[in-house]
């Protein structure tokens, strides 16, 4: 599941329009926006560390996230030179207040710059040569908590510098600055995405495993006990139905013990 | 290769510092106060970080010379580990890194001269007696030794102090620097190996058995003494047909006198470890090899353990002197 994360609605708009996305009305504390097959899913966190941390517990408290999910907090950002509309992934995050520092792990060669980051309490215009903003912080230090560090991420687009600064922006030119820059978002969710999958495909249990658990009863130890098994099974011995060749047991401890029998009498060639 | 690079404020005005940075001028340079602050978080994925690994240069600030476990050792009393440098280049499903780190990120110690003062210190202790260092657990030793430097750095010690043997252990055929110098005696380059079909099954990136020997051949035609390491031995239905392939291949091509020594030992990982591994790497098949628990180690179940070690000393002591063997004790 990819997990989006704004702090106004003008940042939020564009995508909510790319990936079709409909509010779900349930929740009145943040607003969430989610695509008709729950693959993708925004929050609106409101300005602020506080907001944004307390939006992703919210947004994790009350959707099924997993370690294979997305992060991504989108929006804008100042910064003393680059140009506006420049977009950067986020490689440092300091938060200014207690100097905590954070380093999302970029594993994709992204189609935009990377810049460090200064989280801010107020809104600046002391500009440096990092992006500012006002959410990352809270954003990525509770995201890391939930979620696997390499799928998080911090994407902004630069929308005041020393030349045109903050008094300049307004909801319009957001938007506008989202919209020009939807191709490198959705690219750099791809790409996320790809990495999410590998990580889903590798959490999940074998396929067989939940018709064990519905046929026999499995304490929770034999629970760990029978994936392990079933994994080792589709290994050692993938044309045998394991299904079938436990069919007639009556109990859980004697599926476990005719599962190992049959791995342990069965040659093991390491090698495909 | 690498695009990205923390670097510790504390070392980024060090000389070897600059000199590295100056290799990649296209990566990412990014500031940390500690390299913990990004090796050491919680809810990394090593196998995801192992796609595109960064490189940390960091100052290692104590214990840079340890004692090795009691049961490890090529025939001295006094046996140490350092390492420069933690994680390695190379991929082998087998290897405890995977299950011992959080990250996948290459860190390379850059404060050279802390680690040789430790290592004068540690000889000096042992003046007159032979002390063996080995170099290569936590990392490979030469895979990365173009960017490191680190034979370069480290063997004028050993030429100094003839009392101290070095071990590097490795996989890698970046032998250029080696070949540059004149060879120390004292200095043994550990080649370890396993089986063509098994190194192509679980050995990902590395050079093939083919090419180390080549890198062997090399080296011993220029002076170097050689070691052995036929560990971790690993299990397969014909692993007696592998291993003495394997070991006929190695043994004829290379010169026994200037093969300094051998060792043995079988696949064994602490079981926090493997559990680790079976969640990184559920469809890998070494992980559903027959193996058992005992003392929090999980290793082949002891009949099995013995026949592979028994049955490849048999083979290896035809080939070599038996003062020149020396199988790894915890697992025989």
């Amino acid at each position: 599941m990819i997990n989006l994360f704004c702090a106004l609605y003008c940042e939020a708009e564009p995508l909510i329009n790319q990936y079709q996305l409909s509010e779900l009305r349930q929740f009145d504390l943040f607003r969430i926006f989610q695509s008709e097959d729950k693959q993708v899913t925004l929050t609106i966190t409101g300005i602020g560390k506080l907001n944004a941390a307390s939006a992703v517990t919210y947004h994790h408290a009350n959707l099924e996230t997993s370690a294979s999910d997305v992060w991504l907090n989108v929006g804008v950002a100042g910064h003393k030179s680059m140009a506006i509309g420049e977009v950067c992934l986020v490689n440092k995050i300091t938060d200014n207040k207690d100097l905590s520092c954070w380093y999302p792990q970029i594993l994709f060669q992204p189609s935009c710059k990377t810049e460090a980051l200064i989280t801010v309490s107020e809104p600046s215009t002391d500009y440096e040569q990092a992006l500012y903003d006002m959410e990352a912080a809270g954003f990525y230090s509770i995201a890391t908590r939930l979620g696997t560090s390499e799928l998080i991420h911090c994407l902004k687009i630069v929308s005041d510098n020393d030349q045109q600064p903050t008094e300049y922006i307004n909801k319009t030119m957001v938007k506008d600055l989202l919209i020009k820059n939807l191709d490198v978002i959705t690219g750099i969710i791809d790409k996320l995405k790809v990495l999410s999958n590998e990580l889903y495909s590798i959490s999940r249990a074998p396929s067989c495993y939940q018709a064990f658990i519905d046929k026999w009863h499995f304490t929770a130890t034999e629970r760990i006990q029978l994936e392990r098994l079933l994994r080792q099974w589709s290994k050692r011995l993938p044309d045998k139905d394991v299904i079938k060749s436990a069919n007639k047991l009556t109990s859980g401890k004697s599926v476990l013990r005719h599962l190992q029998t049959t791995i342990n009498e069965t040659g093991f060639v390491i090698y495909d | 290769m690498i695009s990205t690079i923390y670097i510790e404020e504390e070392v980024a005005t060090h000389p070897r510092t600059f000199k590295i940075l100056e290799r990649f001028p296209d990566a990412d340079k990014i500031t940390c106060k500690r390299y913990g602050e990004i090796f050491n978080r919680k809810s990394q994925n090593f196998r995801l970080q192992k796609k595109q690994p960064a490189l940390i240069l960091a100052r290692k600030h104590k214990g840079f010379i340890l004692p090795t476990p009691k049961q490890y050792g090529i025939g001295a009393e006094h046996n140490y580990y350092f390492s420069h440098m933690l994680n390695c280049l190379y991929d082998c499903r087998y290897c405890f890194l995977q299950g011992m780190f959080q990250s996948a990120h290459y860190v390379l110690f850059v404060n050279y001269e802390d680690f040789l003062e430790e290592l004068q210190s540690v000889t000096n202790q042992h003046k007159g007696q032979a002390v063996h260092i080995f170099s290569g657990y936590d990392c490979d030793s030469l895979a990365l030794d173009p960017v490191t430097d680190f034979t370069s750095e480290f063997l004028p010690f050993f030429e100094k102090n003839k009392h101290a043997l070095l071990e590097l252990r490795t996989k890698s055929t970046q032998i250029r620097s080696l070949l540059k110098r004149k060879p120390i005696q004292n200095c043994i380059i550990a080649f370890s190996f396993t089986p063509d079909r098994i190194a192509s099954a679980l050995e990902h990136k590395t050079p093939s058995v083919e090419k180390r020997i080549q890198a062997i051949l090399d080296l011993q035609q220029a002076g170097w003494q050689i070691g052995l390491r036929f560990d971790p031995l690993i299990y397969t239905k014909d692993y007696d047909v592998e291993y003495e392939a394997l070991f006929k291949t190695v043994f004829t091509n290379l010169d026994p006198e200037s093969t300094h020594s051998v060792s043995l030992g079988s696949f064994r990982l602490p079981k926090d470890y493997f559990r680790k591994l079976e969640k990184l790497y559920p469809d890998e098949k070494l992980l559903s090899s027959p193996l058992s628990e005992q003392e929090n180690m999980i290793s082949y179940p002891a009949e099995l353990r013995n026949d592979m070690l028994d049955y490849c000393k048999k083979i290896i002591t035809q080939y070599i002197p038996i003062e020149k063997f020396f199988p790894c004790h915890d697992s025989i």
